[in-house]
């Protein structure tokens, strides 16, 4: 067992099960979707990117590259969250709500398409 | 291809593809590795992954600092429980962690929460600390520095727009080579073994950008990456201290663009004749050089003289006109490899040759020539070796000091002796200079004007072979009409060819059979005075081979396509260019009539005269 594979695996999932779990509700609801969980999802989708850094081969760039697509979905759905709590003078409206969760579903599938090629390079490698 | 836009996009940017008239197969090109741009990526893959664990630390640091803060509870102005949102939190650590610290934002703290950013500032400073002092380390590191030079050095060859020539090796030839061609606005590409010597080329002054790099000439990746694979590349020229390096450069350049001229330095014959094994490289050894010159020397004075004044590029003063002794009896001190050359050469001019050599001699070695054990710093010796009645003497050590004491000694015993020396090192040079030598070698730069002449214009080339052929007085009364026109100090030499694009106005006086040179060169200011300017050659291929004319008179008639090869100041050069281009020039030159330049006057004069 390497422990490197272990760690990459854990934030690369972790990644894609935290944007889920803030992804799911009624998408213009504010009550449904935690600001703590997508707090959690940027940072460990940061965490996971930096860990893809240095990897040679062509499926470790398509996974920095996955990875940068949820980085900037997430940011940019902090960026609204922000705008719309401490900026906006309407506060959180349910339209502005969906578009942070909107957001972070574009994110989400980038993240499901990192998880596929972790799986596609570790059923490949049985093959092998 | 349809799309008008798409062969636009081809044109302008496709030209690397395009593969020239004499360019080498795409499939060649292809051949000539690209190693070390390869290991340039992969050094800064490497700091990629070391940058890994502090950018984590980094990232966690602030993610638990942003967390606690938005956690702990607070109040606000009026002592309301309030809590930090993520927005706050995430500004007040950003300015806390890079130490600009505006207060406590947006309300005061309560005790609790400043227990919480205590905590924080220190473990903040610590990530910092740790992520930007790793990235430092980093920049500093050698590997890495030496990568970042390397794609530097790839990108600006990869992007010459201009002819260049490929210089391994930037000792004092090199240093010569380079400002020459630098002089003639030529481009060039440098690379050394040495890190001291690439230094030189940021503090040498020249005109034009020379990039330069620090790797291995015998490593075909690295002459790659210098410009071998582009089809600019007009020439390489090797000229490192190592006959092994240059004996690798010439081989990598002959296998890998059989179709660039090679110019490569060595001192020993056997190297070579490994060099001619591939392709036809030029090889210059100074030693030999030496030998023929001071052979050319004895016979014609003055070619000689008007052949080194050209090799030395513009602005080169006129050489003295020394005259070896071609008869009696010579005296070569040191029979190393430049002894051994300068004693073939002498002995095959018919001349009496003594060798003085310190080490034992093995007879074979010295093929019957005479010879004086011991060594020339000794008065005795030399005594000995008869230099009283000689006529010439040879110091020709890799010592300086040596050679120095030798001549000087020499000198003591006979006044009125002819003396060679052979410079070793650049910063002897006034020491020779103070001695006033006779005939001076100076290695490094017997290979720059060789390589200057062969490179430079391929015409000067063939005229300078050509020269020791016309005999003494040609080449002095040569000599007189330059330096009437254009004084002691070489102008710059050039060439035209009478053809279309360099010449249009010419052509139909040229094919007249009437263009005699001395009218040609007629000032087009005024046309009573000469352009400064001398021809040294004419070179006219016909059905029949080519037929070249060497310094012709002004009573030569020029024809189409002749290529001529000038000698003058830059204003004649500027002078004769009009006549070339300018129709009212060339009507003035030849017949004396002003004609109107402009459209409107020539309209004008045209209206008027019907």
């Amino acid at each position: 067992m390497n422990l490197e594979k272990v760690v990459f695996g854990f934030f690369v999932l972790l990644a894609a099960t935290l944007n889920f779990g803030f992804f799911i509700g009624n998408i213009s609801d504010p009550a449904l979707h935690n600001i703590y969980e997508l707090f959690a999802a940027i940072v460990v989708s940061l965490i996971a990117t930096v860990l893809k850094f240095g990897d040679r081969t062509q499926i470790g760039a398509v996974h920095l590259a996955t990875s940068l697509v949820a980085d900037l979905q997430l940011v940019a759905a902090a960026l609204a969250w922000t705008y719309s709590a401490h900026i906006a003078e309407t506060g959180l409206t349910p339209s502005a709500m969906a578009s942070v969760v909107s957001l972070s579903g574009g994110a989400l599938f980038a993240n499901v398409v990192s998880v596929v090629l972790l799986v596609v390079e570790t059923v490949s490698y049985h093959r092998r | 291809m349809g799309n008008p836009l798409l062969s636009f996009w081809m044109r302008l940017l496709g030209q690397d593809e395009d593969p020239g008239p004499r360019g080498p197969s795409r499939r060649l090109r292809r051949r000539i590795p690209m190693a070390s741009a390869v290991e340039a990526e992969a050094t800064i893959f490497l700091v990629l992954r070391r940058m890994r664990a502090p950018l984590i630390v980094l990232i966690t640091i602030f993610a638990v600092s942003v967390l606690g803060l938005t956690l702990v509870p607070g109040q606000d102005a009026t002592g309301a429980p309030y809590r930090m949102s993520f927005f706050d939190a995430f500004y007040f650590m950003s300015y806390t962690a890079s130490t600009i610290g505006f207060g406590e934002l947006p309300n005061t703290f309560t005790p609790a929460q400043r227990l919480w950013v205590t905590a924080t500032i220190y473990l903040t400073v610590i990530g910092w600390a740790y992520a930007v002092g790793t990235l430092l380390a980093l920049l500093q590191d050698r590997a890495f520095r030496r990568a970042l030079a390397l794609q530097h050095f790839t990108r600006k060859v990869k992007r010459l727009r201009e002819p260049f020539l490929l210089i391994v090796g930037h000792g004092r030839t090199g240093e010569l080579l380079c400002s020459a061609f630098d002089a003639l606005g030529r481009r060039v590409v440098v690379i050394d073994i040495a890190e001291e010597r690439i230094d030189a080329l940021e503090l040498g002054s020249y005109r034009g950008d020379v990039p330069g790099l620090v790797a291995d000439g015998r490593d075909p990746g690295h002459l790659g990456v210098a410009g071998l694979r582009n089809l600019r590349c007009e020439a390489v020229v090797a000229l490192t201290n190592d006959d092994e390096a240059n004996l690798a450069v010439a081989m990598t350049a002959a296998l890998l663009r059989p179709d660039l001229p090679v110019v490569a330095r060595t001192v020993s014959p056997a190297i070579e004749e490994r060099m001619h094994a591939f392709g036809s490289p030029t090889v210059v050894n100074p030693f030999n050089r030496f030998g023929d010159h001071l052979r050319i020397a004895m016979r014609s004075p003055a070619s000689y003289q008007l052949m080194t004044w050209l090799e030395s590029g513009p602005g080169a003063e006129l050489p003295a006109r020394g005259r070896p002794p071609g008869t009696g009896r010579w005296i070569v001190c040191g029979y190393g490899r430049f002894g051994r050359e300068v004693t073939a050469d002498l002995r095959a001019e018919g001349l009496d040759v003594t060798v003085v050599e310190p080490r034992a001699a093995t007879p074979e070695s010295h093929d019957g020539v005479s010879t004086i054990e011991g060594s020339g710093v000794d008065p005795a010796v030399l005594e000995r070796a008869g230099v009283a009645d000689a006529v010439g003497f040879v110091a020709g050590t890799d010592n300086d000091t040596t050679n120095l004491s030798m001549v000087s000694d020499a000198r003591r015993l006979n006044r009125s002796l002819f003396v060679a020396a052979r410079q070793n090192r650049a910063s002897s040079a006034p020491l020779f200079a103070a001695m006033e030598i006779d005939s001076l070698l100076v290695p490094a730069e017997v290979v720059a004007h060789e390589v200057f002449a062969q490179l430079s214009t391929p015409l000067l080339w063939r005229f300078l072979q050509g020269v020791p052929q016309q005999g003494d007085a040609w080449a002095a009364e040569l000599i007189r009409r330059v330096t009437a026109d254009c004084g002691r100090r070489l102008p710059t030499v050039w060439k035209i060819r009478l053809n279309q694009s360099e010449a249009p106005t010419l052509l139909g006086w040229l094919r007249s059979g009437e263009a005699r040179l001395g009218d040609v060169l007629r000032d087009p200011e005024r046309r009573e005075d000469r352009l400064a300017v001398t021809v040294l050659m004419v070179l006219r291929s016909g059905a029949d081979g080519e037929e070249c004319v060497m310094g012709p008179e002004d009573d030569f008639v020029l024809a189409p396509d002749d290529e001529l090869l000038l000698l003058g100041a830059t204003a004649a050069r500027r002078g004769l260019d009009l006549t070339m281009l300018v129709d009212a020039a060339r009507e003035y030159v030849q017949t004396g009539r002003r004609v109107p330049a402009g459209w409107l006057w020539r309209k004008l004069s045209r209206a008027g005269r019907t």
